[in-house]
């Protein structure tokens, strides 16, 4: 594909603005003082469970601000049948909560009867494609909607792997009608960790279909880079951010924080160097919802 | 098997520490080996099973130690590939573990602890049930007595000790010494259940209420409960400790639907 075909902005792609990922550590602090933060993205498996606070806090939230879900146990990418179960839990959810939109990512997690709990990365060839959006579809046909599918960190390549990641990622998502969960701070672990340049990702990253952005902070481990969610987002990332603006326009940005976790003030405030390279670089006009300026400054 | 099968069975096994043969396919690089690459993966798989367990037994950890929490890790990792969906899940047989296998139940308050957290923990995200008030049992029908039940709540759990377990653990929690450990000639029965606060309560519970109670989890009618308790009360006395149970029961929470 000619990447400079695909450079205008699609549209069509909703713009929710720029969210948080809800964490434990933050419930208080948002039922309490309601921040200024257009939405939040929760991690779907922490609320799959019977009842009790998880779903109390979850219900309270999202009474004051919209919602899009993500997971991280699909298995998508598993030789494993899909666990029905699993996704009868994810409807009821999605039901529920009335997201926007739900995704997970572009690996595989269970197989072998074990599951890894990691996001375990993939052969990029024909036969994976195959079954990845054969398996998408089932999904979406079962949900009743497209969902995200997102590139990982990755820290190995298979000698069964014939084509690039963004190449097999543009493909599964023309096959299946999925959207991609664009995360720059992956592109950037993978793409250093892979020696390939970062910048070609995102110029071939087909545009129609990016739905969103993540972003998030990384550890080095001697040469590797591990993808570790525990720091701030770095300024090489900031830099990548930035240029995934100028290629794609406005896509709903958030930033994911897993581990040392900060106060919400200060990851609010991260936040804001996003919305300021976003103000940055597109226009006004861009950066609006439903007609309305998305950028109201921190709470 | 098809190829993709047979390399995630391999890198399984890789993760597992059973013999593999997937770094042959995988790519090195002048920098880093397959094995090292690999390694990446096998390393954060039990880092991240020790943090879910970890973060399950905050006090069995306080009270064994770091050194002997993480035998107790390595121990539960090599018998217990993981094969629960949610991590939430994959510490479940720990209490077992501890009850069956040397050096662990040389301590068997060590069981008895790791009951007392996986209890919090399941009451924690129980299922939501509607929850009774002193008004719903005033307002029943004189008639409904003779085949009156319950449904309680489905957090509720009953927990029998051998040992002062639960003395323990809140020293633990509290971050005091904890006592020692005693034995009692017969064992200690709590009552845990989650409150309308969503707050997990706590609190010791007599033979006689234990049975009752039992009795009503079961869904046996308020004259079974009464007779059950002819066992504890003269017969006299039965109805109104029958009552008075029922009136606690309710007043904290337990109680989520009567049937008749």
């Amino acid at each position: 594909m000619d990447a400079k075909q695909d450079m205008k902005n699609d549209d069509a792609r909703p713009f929710l603005g720029f969210g948080l990922g809800l964490r434990t550590e933050h419930y208080q602090h948002v039922i309490k003082h309601k921040p200024q933060v257009d939405w939040f993205e929760i991690i779907s498996e922490n609320y799959m469970v019977p009842g009790g606070k998880p779903l109390a806090n979850l219900d309270k939230i999202r009474a004051d601000y919209p919602m899009v879900m993500h997971g991280v146990s699909m298995s998508i990418g598993s030789t494993d049948p899909l666990n029905t179960t699993y996704l009868n839990d994810l409807k009821t959810l999605i039901n529920r909560v009335e997201p926007f939109w739900y995704s997970d990512h572009l690996c595989w997690t269970h197989a072998h009867s074990t599951n890894s709990h990691d996001l375990l990365p993939l052969p990029y060839n024909e036969d994976t494609i195959n079954h990845l959006a054969s398996r998408i579809s089932q999904v979406q046909d079962f949900i009743g909607r497209p969902m995200l599918i997102e590139n990982l960190s990755s820290y190995v390549t298979y000698n069964e792997s014939v084509m690039s990641e963004w190449a097999f990622l543009n493909e599964i998502a023309k096959r299946s009608g999925c959207y991609i969960l664009l995360d720059i701070n992956n592109i950037f672990v993978s793409a250093h960790n892979h020696q390939v340049k970062p910048k070609d990702y995102i110029d071939r990253i087909d545009s129609k279909h990016v739905m969103q952005f993540h972003l998030a902070g990384h550890s080095y481990q001697g040469d590797m880079i591990i993808d570790t969610h525990d720091h701030d987002v770095c300024d090489p990332v900031w830099d990548l951010y930035q240029y995934a603006l100028q290629r794609f326009g406005p896509v709903s940005t958030m930033i994911e924080r897993d581990d040392n976790i900060p106060e919400f003030t200060e990851l609010r405030k991260e936040l804001a160097i996003a919305e300021s390279i976003a103000a940055k670089t597109l226009s006004a006009e861009q950066l609006q919802i439903a007609g309305q300026p998305v950028l109201k400054g921190a709470a | 098997m098809s190829n993709l099968q047979t390399l995630q069975h391999g890198f399984i096994d890789y993760l597992l520490g059973n013999p593999s043969n997937i770094a042959q396919h995988i790519q090195s690089t002048p920098n880093l080996s397959a094995d090292k690459r690999l390694n990446i993966y096998a390393y954060a798989y039990k880092a991240r099973l020790k943090e879910a367990i970890g973060t399950d037994y905050e006090q069995l950890h306080s009270y064994l130690g770091d050194e002997q929490f993480d035998q107790l890790l390595e121990r539960y990792i090599e018998k217990h590939p993981s094969k629960e969906t949610s991590l939430r899940y994959y510490s479940i047989n720990i209490s077992t573990l501890l009850r069956d296998e040397k050096p662990f139940n040389n301590l068997p308050i060590l069981a008895e602890i790791a009951d007392i957290e996986a209890a919090f923990a399941n009451s924690f995200d129980a299922a939501d049930s509607t929850i009774l008030t002193i008004n719903d049992l005033a307002t029943l029908p004189e008639t409904a007595w003779e085949t009156l039940s319950f449904e309680l709540h489905s957090s509720l759990q009953l927990l029998s000790y051998n040992y002062n377990s639960f003395a323990v653990w809140k020293a633990l929690s509290d971050e005091q010494t904890p006592p020692d450990t005693i034995e009692f000639e017969t064992p200690e029965t709590w009552l845990m259940w989650r409150d309308s606060q969503l707050i997990t309560r706590y609190r010791p519970i007599v033979n006689e209420e234990a049975t009752a109670l039992s009795f009503a989890r079961q869904g046996q009618s308020f004259p079974a409960i009464c007779e059950a308790l002819l066992d504890y009360f003269p017969e006299d006395d039965v109805p109104i400790k029958a009552i008075t149970f029922l009136q606690t029961w309710i007043q904290e929470g337990l109680v989520s639907n009567l049937k008749y």
